[in-house]
């Protein structure tokens, strides 16, 4: 990889001696271009990393390298960064044209140039409409709009997204995050995103970073993320997950480019197939099977292990299962078009082994 | 025969009556000496005194040859004037750095700061006059000043720091990484946004200084005397009605006034 972007380098932020870092020696690079969710529970440490990236907060230790620069100790106004923050803040006294102005107007552009760069940028998130109107009359989704406009418009060396969907209705967060990501994808803008809804980091980011207690637990792209999580805090975290504790019993030949098929010992299923990395045989592993690989059979003639489903909800688009297998309930999404079992119903679980990962060891931490 | 229906019947209970004759006698015994006052402002009588025995607009003619009060309005408007710009000049800063910044001891310094709000105006003039004499202060509109300046900070701390608690700090923050230094932030942003808050503490601390009499009387009463001292003389010395025609003029400066805070941003949220 050429230069990046964003580098940070054991970047750490401790509000009070004696107390746990905030940030702990974290370490990550942003491609150019690229989207990059930092994704986490509440107090993991995420809007604190991108306020140091900002500049609104000094960090204890590490570095901020933009560039191949070091910019751990510019002050904030001479970053050029662009940030939208989780309440849009706009300036309550100012038009929406003078808003979006702002920046520019601190750069000492002319003032014809302001005017076409505002124009530009108000057209691209299509509310050039609205350039004289007073921000307090908008609703969520055009402030929000407002300020992303008011961000690019400065060509900002980094966009930094600070939760920028989650004071907005859930129709409308659907909706903005394609045009966030179209918007990023045709300004090229690399960015920071900083969000606890891991559907929205799935769905926009080039890659992203899963924190927990101040560090990374895992930076990867979406799928892999997703696929092939490195622990079982990522696994829980994005998307629902069963896991199940597997004695690996028996290496069964390579499954793709360098994992392996396992005979695997799981209680309450029995001996069942699934696949991790090379050389685990004999250990004991967290195994991880998605809801939606599960499949449920209600035929008693079908193979598979038996449990009793607890509870049933219909959404739709899916059933969800809660079912009993052995002294656990296990997660099972189905289609709706076969028969729904009812609670109470014994049916029958199994799993293509491909779709079951055997998480790598935990590090001690 | 129809009867309307029951619930569009209004029924005003009685205690609400009561209580609403409760409230208009109360209004009448604080407005009752306001508008004696207006009534022998315009009386013939010679002396404070009611009912009147006819009607006159010679206590307004002769308000402008009055030179006592003429001097006094003068004194109190430098006075009043100069202290708002130095109390805004000190308070506003001084309530940014304790919103705004880490300060040691900010519970500490709010309290100090608010303190005169607290301590009897006999207490602190008694004080002044005796800081004030040595350093050769007293008579002096710049000791009339500092003892103004000392009742007033609080008033306007408080509506300052009431305004900056309540804006959102992000909008200051989105400025910053815009490319706005703390002085634009400051200018372009923060100033804008508080600016209620600051006129209203800035008309509070000059009717405050203007209409403050105890600590004016202590520390300037015979080389610089304001308005309120001259009344207090003047009612002292003779009894006749002029003091009431000027108090007539002074209710609607302050009727001005109040008004002028209440366009600003509601009387109520500056003084709650």
């Amino acid at each position: 990889m050429s230069t990046p972007k964003l580098a940070l380098v054991d970047l750490t932020k401790r509000y009070q001696p004696g107390l746990a870092p905030a940030v702990d020696h974290l370490n990550m690079e942003v491609e150019e271009g690229h989207l990059v969710a930092l994704l986490g529970p509440s107090g993991c440490g995420k809007t604190t990393t991108l306020r140091m990236v900002a500049g609104l907060m000094d960090p204890t230790a590490g570095r901020i390298v933009v560039d191949g620069e070091d910019i751990t100790s510019i002050p904030v106004h001479r970053r050029g960064m662009g940030m939208v923050f989780q309440s849009y803040a706009l300036f309550p006294h100012m038009n929406v044209a003078a808003n979006v102005a702002f920046g520019l107007r601190m750069r000492r552009l002319p003032k014809s140039e302001r005017l076409e760069r505002v124009r530009r940028a108000l057209d691209m998130v299509q509310l050039g409409y609205l350039a004289e109107r007073e921000t307090k009359a908008l609703s969520g989704g055009q402030q929000q709009r407002i300020a992303l406009a008011r961000a690019l418009v400065v060509e900002p060396t980094l966009l930094l997204l600070d939760e920028p969907l989650s004071n907005l209705d859930a129709k409308l967060r659907e909706s903005m995050r394609g045009e966030i990501r179209a918007i990023q994808q045709r300004t090229g803008a690399t960015t920071l995103f900083v969000t606890h809804d891991q559907d929205e980091a799935l769905d926009m980011a080039d890659r992203i970073a899963v924190m927990n207690g101040g560090l990374i637990e895992q930076f990867g792209e979406p799928s892999e993320v997703y696929e092939r999580p490195r622990t079982r805090f990522v696994a829980e975290f994005i998307g629902r997950a069963n896991l199940l504790d597997a004695t690996v019993v028996a290496d069964r030949g390579p499954s793709g480019a360098d994992e392996r098929r396992y005979d695997v010992q799981v209680p309450g299923f029995g001996a069942v197939g699934a696949v991790g990395a090379p050389g685990l045989t004999g250990a004991t592993r967290t195994m991880l099977v998605r809801p939606h690989r599960v499949q449920v059979h209600c035929d008693p003639g079908a193979s598979g292990s038996p449990g009793t489903v607890e509870s049933v909800s219909y959404t739709g688009d899916s059933v969800g299962y809660r079912v009993r297998v052995g002294d656990r309930a296990q997660l099972a999404e189905a289609p709706t078009d076969g028969r729904i079992a009812a609670p109470g119903d014994v049916v029958r679980l199994d799993w293509d082994p491909a779709s079951a990962y055997l998480l790598p060891e935990e590090e001690e931490r | 025969m129809t009867t309307p229906p029951n619930r569009f019947r209004r029924r005003v209970p009685v205690s609400a009556v009561a209580l609403r004759v409760l409230v208009a006698l109360l209004y009448v015994f604080l407005l009752a000496p306001l508008v004696i006052i207006v009534v022998i402002s315009f009386s013939s009588n010679q002396y404070l005194s009611f009912p009147p025995t006819g009607f006159s607009l010679r206590w307004y003619a002769e308000l402008p040859a009055e030179t006592t009060f003429i001097q006094g309005m003068q004194t109190t408007l430098i006075t009043a004037s100069i202290t708002t710009l130095i109390v805004l000049l000190i308070g506003v800063p001084a309530s940014i750095a304790l919103a705004r910044y880490e300060v040691p001891g900010r519970g500490a310094i709010s309290a100090f700061f608010l303190s005169p709000l607290l301590v009897p105006s006999v207490v602190l003039a008694l004080g002044l006059v005796l800081t004030l004499g040595p350093l050769g202060l007293t008579n002096t509109y710049q000791g009339i000043v500092i003892g103004h300046v000392s009742i007033t900070l609080p008033y306007v701390i408080r509506t300052t720091l009431m305004s900056l608690t309540t804006a959102d700090t992000s909008s200051e923050e989105a400025a910053r990484v815009l490319g706005a230094n703390g002085w634009a932030v400051f200018r372009l942003i923060t100033l804008p946004i508080i600016r209620p808050g600051v006129i209203a503490g800035g008309i509070v601390a000059f009717v405050v200084s203007f209409d403050e009499a105890v600590i004016s009387l202590f520390v300037a009463e015979s080389g610089k005397p304001t308005l309120p001292v001259q009344i207090l003389r003047y009612v002292a010395d003779s009894a006749d009605a002029a003091v009431a025609a000027l108090s007539v003029v002074l209710i609607l400066f302050s009727v001005v006034i109040v008004v002028l805070v209440e366009r600003v941003m509601g009387l109520r949220r500056t003084l709650i």
